[in-house]
């Protein structure tokens, strides 16, 4: 009997809330779900207004209000519209400078930020002060120098001299990202390659490269976007057409008497694409390398 | 295999002197501790022999040659850290084979982006892969293989980092605290496993430790380290029964000795009134005044009788441990007994086996074994009976 009247020890509420993830325990599901879709819908809608102006007619552009839902029928149009001009020429150029431009930096950025990280050198503090001088000046501030040194160098008009002057403005940062990331690395480990016989560069290569890739990663997006979206350098630097990057093209289309809109927005679109993708190529990295952590010994 | 000798070694990190002139020989197959308090240097010794610090003053000879000028991976060696120093971006295959691969590395494998491909490459050769799988086995690692280190326990990686160290066979294995970030049961543990591969493989054994019960049951020489200088280099037994000074006096056994002051008349130490009948040698360095002694909790016994031959005082602390009971007596004030230094709470520490009937507040006799007790200069600190002559016969059992 009394057997019978023992409390079941299962139903007890408070484990309840234990079942949910950590983190999560603020918000019920479809609250969640409705704050991501208004953020998603935030910060997608002008990519969506993009692609519908890019299909909508000059006459409702300038004229009627522009409908809501993209005009599909005149994809067939927006080849022809982008066929005019070199587009693919410049996404081309753009990806070359923005691609060597990461490279170039992230090479610079790893021996600088080990060198900053780990040796003891005269003038160490002012170096990585003079790294960041560069960032205090303003860009318009610096071309007409840089201008002038690339013409008695013989750099203008050409995607290397580009290059080089994007890297110096965006190093710096990707310096102390990775100088950083490196700190946080036990110098112990270094250590231990060097019993087990590696040289210095080895080290660098072969155990500490891989522990700091997701910073890596993220200087690497900071470079390519710097690089990508760079204008007022490339602006002026280059003068022929078909060197022109993308984003120095794309203003092209922004006439003094005529602007056709939605040949802007088909070009915009386009310019886009492959950093969207480059975004999300290297965006796996730097989250798989953040959970991956294990750096602690 | 390297014997190992250290000449007039000093070091000193900008105005602070970490090491004074330390000079020893280890010879082949040694287990050599370095104990010591934290900044005794111990580490920064290991840290020379290895070549990962630079030696400040003096020679590092590794089986008759100088080897100050070569780099860690010149001399040979092995070296087991504290923090384990796991490449946490290798699995625990990977880790292992890591030093086999790059003992194959021709200058040009060394340029980045080659040399990972040349790690793999060799990593997963035949004889490579044997000898990693030998190894594993050895130290029971074989199922954790393909895991990084990060999903792995502290011992497990501890162990890992001692098969990364096994595998190369190298003249001499360099361990710095190898065992401090890991709990009690699992240190016991290592401790086997690492005293099992010293015999195994016949290496020399460098071992930095701060830990006494390390050094003692592991080492066959243990070098005692105080502010970078040596305290006694003897083996674990010698510094038991005859510790050079007060310091290694206090510094081994748990609870330290028990170091009183005892007053000298024509050469006859007497304790709180207590004659101690002292070996004669000893006799002719007691000079009259005071010495300390020094007696192990074990070489006194306590008795619930008052009134007897010995020093009366009061039960203070009971300390239960089991196999053993430690008894905290408070020396009778009437006596005028002078700690040297102050035990735990200023009471004299007795060891018996089994349980005591005594209670905390209890009158009792403490009598001193004296053929036990150690004496040390009272100012100097110093042990006042030669080794030679006294380390065998105070050799306790």
């Amino acid at each position: 009997m009394t057997t019978k009247e023992a409390p079941p020890i299962t139903r007890s509420a408070p484990h309840k809330r234990r079942l949910k993830a950590p983190g999560n325990r603020n918000f019920s599901k479809p609250a969640r779900y409705v704050m991501l879709a208004a953020l998603v819908l935030f910060s997608g809608f002008p990519l969506y207004w993009m692609l519908n102006t890019a299909l909508s007619q000059d006459s409702e552009l300038y004229g009627q209000a522009q409908g809501w839902w993209p005009h599909w029928e005149r994809l067939a149009d927006f080849g022809d519209l982008i066929g005019s001009v070199p587009i693919f020429k410049w996404l081309t150029n753009s990806v070359v400078i923005a691609g060597g431009t990461t490279l170039l930096s992230l090479i610079f950025a790893v021996l600088a930020g080990y060198a900053l990280s780990r040796f003891k050198f005269h003038g160490k503090g002012a170096a990585g002060f003079l790294l960041f001088a560069t960032q205090m000046l303003p860009e318009a501030l610096l071309v007409v120098p840089i201008y002038a040194l690339f013409a008695s160098l013989g750099l203008l008009n050409g995607m290397g001299g580009l290059i080089l002057a994007n890297v110096a403005f965006t190093m710096p940062v990707s310096v102390w990202i990775i100088k950083g990331a490196i700190d946080a690395i036990p110098y112990e480990i270094e250590e231990a390659a060097a019993v087990d016989g590696c040289p210095r560069v080895t080290i660098l290569s072969l155990v500490l490269t891989p522990l700091i890739l997701p910073s890596i990663a993220a200087a690497a997006v900071i470079n390519f976007f710097d690089g990508w979206n760079e204008f007022l350098l490339a602006k002026t630097f280059i003068a022929e057409r078909d060197l022109w990057p993308a984003s120095v093209g794309l203003a092209s289309f922004i006439g003094q008497y005529l602007t056709s809109l939605n040949s802007v927005m088909a070009a915009a679109l386009l310019f886009t694409l492959p950093a969207l993708i480059f975004f999300l190529l290297v965006q796996r990295r730097i989250v798989s390398g953040l959970t991956a952590g294990s750096v602690k010994g | 295999m390297a014997k190992l000798s250290l000449r007039n070694i000093s070091k000193r990190f900008g105005d602070t002197q970490v090491i004074h002139d330390f000079s020893a020989d280890v010879d082949n197959g040694e287990f050599l501790v370095l104990l010591g308090a934290s900044g005794s240097g111990k580490s920064t010794l290991l840290r020379i022999i290895a070549g990962l610090t630079d030696a400040g003053a003096g020679d590092i000879i590794f089986d008759n040659l100088r080897v100050n000028r070569q780099s860690p991976r010149e001399r040979d060696i092995a070296f087991v850290f504290q923090s384990y120093a796991l490449y946490p971006h290798l699995t625990v295959r990977e880790n292992i084979a890591f030093p086999l691969a790059l003992d194959r590395f021709k200058g040009w494998h060394h340029i980045p982006g080659i040399s990972a491909i040349a790690r793999r490459v060799y990593g997963s050769s035949k004889e490579i892969v044997k000898q990693v799988a030998n190894v594993s086995s050895m130290l029971e690692l074989d199922e954790y293989a393909n895991r990084k280190p990060g999903g792995l326990s502290g011992g497990q990686r501890q162990r890992v980092a001692l098969a990364r160290a096994l595998i190369r066979n190298p003249s001499m294995f360099l361990l710095d605290e190898p065992l401090s970030n890991l709990d009690a049961k699992l240190r016991a543990e290592l401790r086997g496993e690492i005293v099992r591969l010293h015999r195994l493989t016949g290496k020399t054994f460098v071992y930095v430790t701060h830990d006494q019960v390390e050094a003692m049951t592991m080492a066959t020489q243990i070098v005692i380290l105080h502010n970078g200088v040596v305290q006694q280099h003897a083996t674990p037994q010698e510094i038991y029964a005859r510790p050079a000074n007060t310091y290694v006096a206090r510094f081994i056994g748990s609870p330290p000795m028990n170091l009183m002051t005892a007053a000298v008349n024509d050469g006859q130490p007497a304790l709180g009134g207590l004659r101690l009948p002292a070996p004669e040698q000893l006799r002719l360095r007691l000079r009259n005044g005071s010495v300390t002694l020094g007696l192990r909790p074990e070489h006194l016994t306590v008795t619930a009788d008052v009134g007897g031959p010995g020093l009366a005082g009061t039960v203070r602390r009971i300390e239960d441990l089991g196999a053993d009971t430690l008894i905290g007596v408070q020396p009778d004030p009437a006596l005028g007994l002078k700690m040297w230094e102050l035990n735990q709470d200023d009471l004299l520490w007795i060891r018996q086996t089994g349980q005591t009937r005594l209670m905390a507040g209890d009158p009792c006799t403490v009598t001193p074994e004296a053929r036990m007790a150690s004496y040390f200069d009272g100012d100097t600190g110093v042990n006042l009976a030669p080794a030679d002559e006294t380390s065998t016969a105070l050799l306790p059992g």
